[in-house]
């Protein structure tokens, strides 16, 4: 019977043995074994297979590259969103597309494993300096090389109630200058909560899981100006004082929050402040039209900061028709391609010139703050108050940051004690870097 | 069963034991592929489990396994967090085993019952073992929400009008791992009831009728024919209910992610996480080798305790 045991143990385990030795054979590292090539030929794509409207736009803007030149044939393969990220990771560098699609943390990880050549080079340098900065941002490698363009990108907030903050008397910041500091945030909390049956008047999707305490809790890191890791350590960053002290601070709000189990907290006016992406505006503007207000996240210090990254598209390392596959970058990044993939996600567009005329995210536009934060962004330096767009840490090592940054914070969010929880999460992260010589070779 | 006793009553004891050889070739041929599988399916991963436990290994990654010797057990053998999962671990099973064991006994001395429409109520308690642990897990989240939507709570504050406060079940160190528990013995009590349910109905009527003669009491029935006539049932049930406990994950992936504050954390739970969220293979398989051992030392002495009756 313990047999059972062992099998399921070793099934799995077996299943990781036969992807290392599988990927052991290639000896690819981080210099790529890619070729520039000529801008013309077959080039293969790989792109996630996202939402309708987000496919459609993706498989037009391919039918009508083919369609405007001779040169070059490109052919487009979707992968379910759920398989895409571990197809990518299971397949060697050498047989991956000239052209691959990939979510924004993974980066350095899919660099480190030379699965991604630069850009750089590849692509037309108007399209690198159409790129919004934010994007620019996630796309930039520690060895400060390029390796993707992105069509879109993300950003965060606070969605509120405009009818639930009025009647409690609480007036709102309208942009990035003049966000909320954390204790007038929790001022706003305190005279919403009497006018509220259950006093449950804050949305922190509680109810998302995976990646999202990483992407929607590191911003408050980020807020009190310190990064994971400064100078190759966890430990004296991720648990510096102001950290413990802001993840503490935002812990004692939980009385206020709705656990959300059935996400309709906010489109129910069940509460009135809702902290999540941009994703959410099409729900949320349907439900309470006109009293939907968007605000930055509050500020713990250094400034308000938001999380960023989305999908962006890469050149595959093994590439040998990398030219080819840069002038299809091109292609895709032109304004018609961004703004037909914009208009049917409603993301923040990856470039500027869409940004400037997107109805949503133009001056003027409901969503003008996300544009706003995502102009001035922090890139991999220790934020200060002049930016707010924050990518996620760009390392090799993100998963190990993003687990344990999670389990630290729901645990600390969950009545743990901050500065223990803090401490041993970078310690983790340390040894993990240390093990791995900091991912550097 | 039925099918083996009439050959062996044909064939008379002596004839096998005067050729012993021919059988030797067939029976070898026979277990190959049982063993086969066992070699593939348990012997090789195991070991593949031991060689990369003493590896520093990413998953996916392309580059060559570091050799580092003895390094993850020294780490996973100091790290408080395991014994913090390998403790959750043995008090879901001490709380679980004795009380879904009981609960299905119980269960199924009720619908053993010759009443109509018995076959029913039997579907309805087996039910929960046909769910997937996912789909009930899920299902269960929403039933113990922290605030007044969740049912759980709206049940209570109702029956006890409105004096009840929410709970936080899921959130809570102190009541945490018991939604958990509670969880799993509905979801589980009806697979062992079944077993259970079938060997009740192997124990011969005439024992009841003899007993009921001697004018033994409906409690001196169940001590002295029923648990003796399900020894080896019981056994079995306890040994498999066991080994299931010790597999605690699904339901602690889902609901809690092993917390608050380590409250729900498992050692399978932190294998996998180690494995396949934080891509340290090295560190996954060398819980899981520590693991192995420890539930094999259970399953040991378990057996040497309660040892089955067997006639063969």
């Amino acid at each position: 019977m313990s047999n059972k045991m062992t099998l399921r143990a070793g099934a799995l385990l077996a299943a990781a043995a036969l992807l290392v030795t599988g990927c052991s054979g290639s000896k690819s590292t981080s210099s790529s074994s890619a070729a520039a090539g000529k801008a013309t030929g077959e080039i293969k794509i790989w792109g996630h297979q996202g939402e309708q409207g987000e496919v459609t736009a993706l498989q037009t803007a391919v039918s009508t590259f083919n369609s405007s030149q001779s040169d070059i044939k490109a052919t487009l393969q979707l992968i379910p969103s759920a398989d895409y990220t571990k197809t990518v990771s299971a397949t060697k560098a050498a047989d991956l597309p000239d052209v691959l699609e990939y979510d924004g943390p993974l980066m350095a990880s899919f660099v480190y494993d030379g699965k991604l050549a630069t850009v750089t080079g590849n692509v037309a340098q108007a399209t690198v300096d159409n790129q919004s900065e934010a994007t620019k941002a996630q796309n930039t490698y520690s060895d400060s090389k390029l390796y993707g363009v992105s069509m879109y990108d993300s950003g965060l907030g606070i969605y509120g109630n405009k009818k639930l903050l009025d009647a409690a008397g609480i007036t709102y910041p309208k942009g990035i200058d003049d966000a909320w500091t954390a204790d007038q945030f929790q001022a706003a909390l305190a005279k919403l909560a009497p006018l509220d049956a259950d006093k449950k008047v804050l949305d922190i999707k509680e109810n998302y899981g995976g990646e999202w305490p990483t992407y929607g809790y590191l911003p408050i890191v980020n807020s009190t100006g310190n990064l994971v890791m400064k100078d190759g350590k966890a430990l004296g960053s991720l648990d510096s004082a102001p950290v413990v002290k802001a993840v503490q601070q935002f812990a004692s709000w939980r009385t206020y929050v709705d656990p959300n189990s059935d996400d309709k907290a906010f489109v129910d006016g069940r509460v009135a402040l809702s902290w999540v992406g941009h994703w959410n505006y099409n729900t949320y503007a349907k439900a309470i039209g006109s009293d939907l207000v968007v605000m930055p996240l509050p500020d713990f210090g250094a400034g308000t900061k938001s999380g960023q990254g989305s999908w962006a598209w890469g050149i595959g390392g093994g590439s040998k028709n990398q030219l080819a596959a840069g002038a299809f970058l091109d292609y895709l990044m032109n304004d018609t391609n961004v703004k037909a993939m914009s208009d049917s996600n409603a993301a923040p567009p990856g470039t500027k010139t869409v940004l400037s005329t997107s109805p949503l995210y133009k001056k003027g536009g409901p969503l003008q703050l996300f544009a706003d934060q995502g102009t001035k962004t922090c890139g991999s330096n220790v934020p200060t108050k002049a930016c707010v767009d924050t990518p996620r840490p760009i390392t090799p090592g993100y998963p190990v940051i993003s687990q344990q940054f999670s389990q630290a914070f729901l645990n600390i969010y969950k009545g743990g004690d901050a500065q223990a929880e803090l401490t041993k999460a970078a310690k983790a992260i340390d040894q993990n870097f240390t093990d791995n010589s900091g991912y550097k070779s | 069963m039925d099918t083996k006793s009439p050959a062996r009553v044909t064939s008379p004891p002596t004839k096998r034991k005067a050729t012993p050889r021919r059988d030797t070739v067939p029976a070898l041929l026979m277990i190959t592929p049982a063993m086969l599988g066992l070699l593939l399916g348990v012997v090789l991963p195991f070991l593949a489990a031991g060689w990369l436990s003493l590896n520093n290994i990413r998953l996916n990654s392309p580059r060559p396994a570091v050799w580092f010797g003895l390094e993850q057990y020294a780490r996973v053998l100091t790290d408080p967090e395991f014994y913090r999962g390998l403790g959750n671990n043995f008090l879901f099973a001490v709380i679980v085993v004795p009380l879904q064991t009981a609960l299905a006994l119980a269960l199924a001395m009720m619908l053993n019952q010759p009443l109509r429409g018995m076959k029913v109520f039997r579907t309805f308690f087996f039910m929960p073992v046909v769910f997937p642990m996912a789909l009930v897990s899920v299902i269960w989240k929403l039933m113990y929400s922290r605030d007044d939507l969740g049912l759980l709570n709206a049940l209570l504050h109702w029956i006890s009008f409105g004096a009840i406060a929410p709970i936080d079940w899921l959130g809570s160190s102190s009541t945490a791992m018991l939604s958990i528990i509670i969880m799993s013995i509905w979801q589980g009590v009806g697979f062992q009831m079944i077993i259970l349910l079938a060997g009740l109905q192997g124990i011969p009527t005439s024992l009841y009728e003899a007993a009921r003669i001697d004018k033994a009491s409906w409690w001196q029935q169940v001590l002295n024919v029923t648990i003796p006539g399900l020894r080896n049932t019981l056994i079995f049930v306890v040994m498999v209910t066991t080994i299931f406990s010790f597999r605690l994950f699904d339901q602690i992936y889902i609901l809690t992610q092993g917390g608050p504050n380590s409250a729900t954390t498992t050692v399978m739970y932190q294998a996998v996480t180690s494995a396949f969220t934080e891509n340290n293979v090295g560190r996954g398989s060398a819980i899981t080798v520590v693991f192995f051992v420890i539930v094999l030392a259970i399953t040991i002495v378990q057996r040497r305790v309660l040892r089955e009756e067997r006639e063969v």
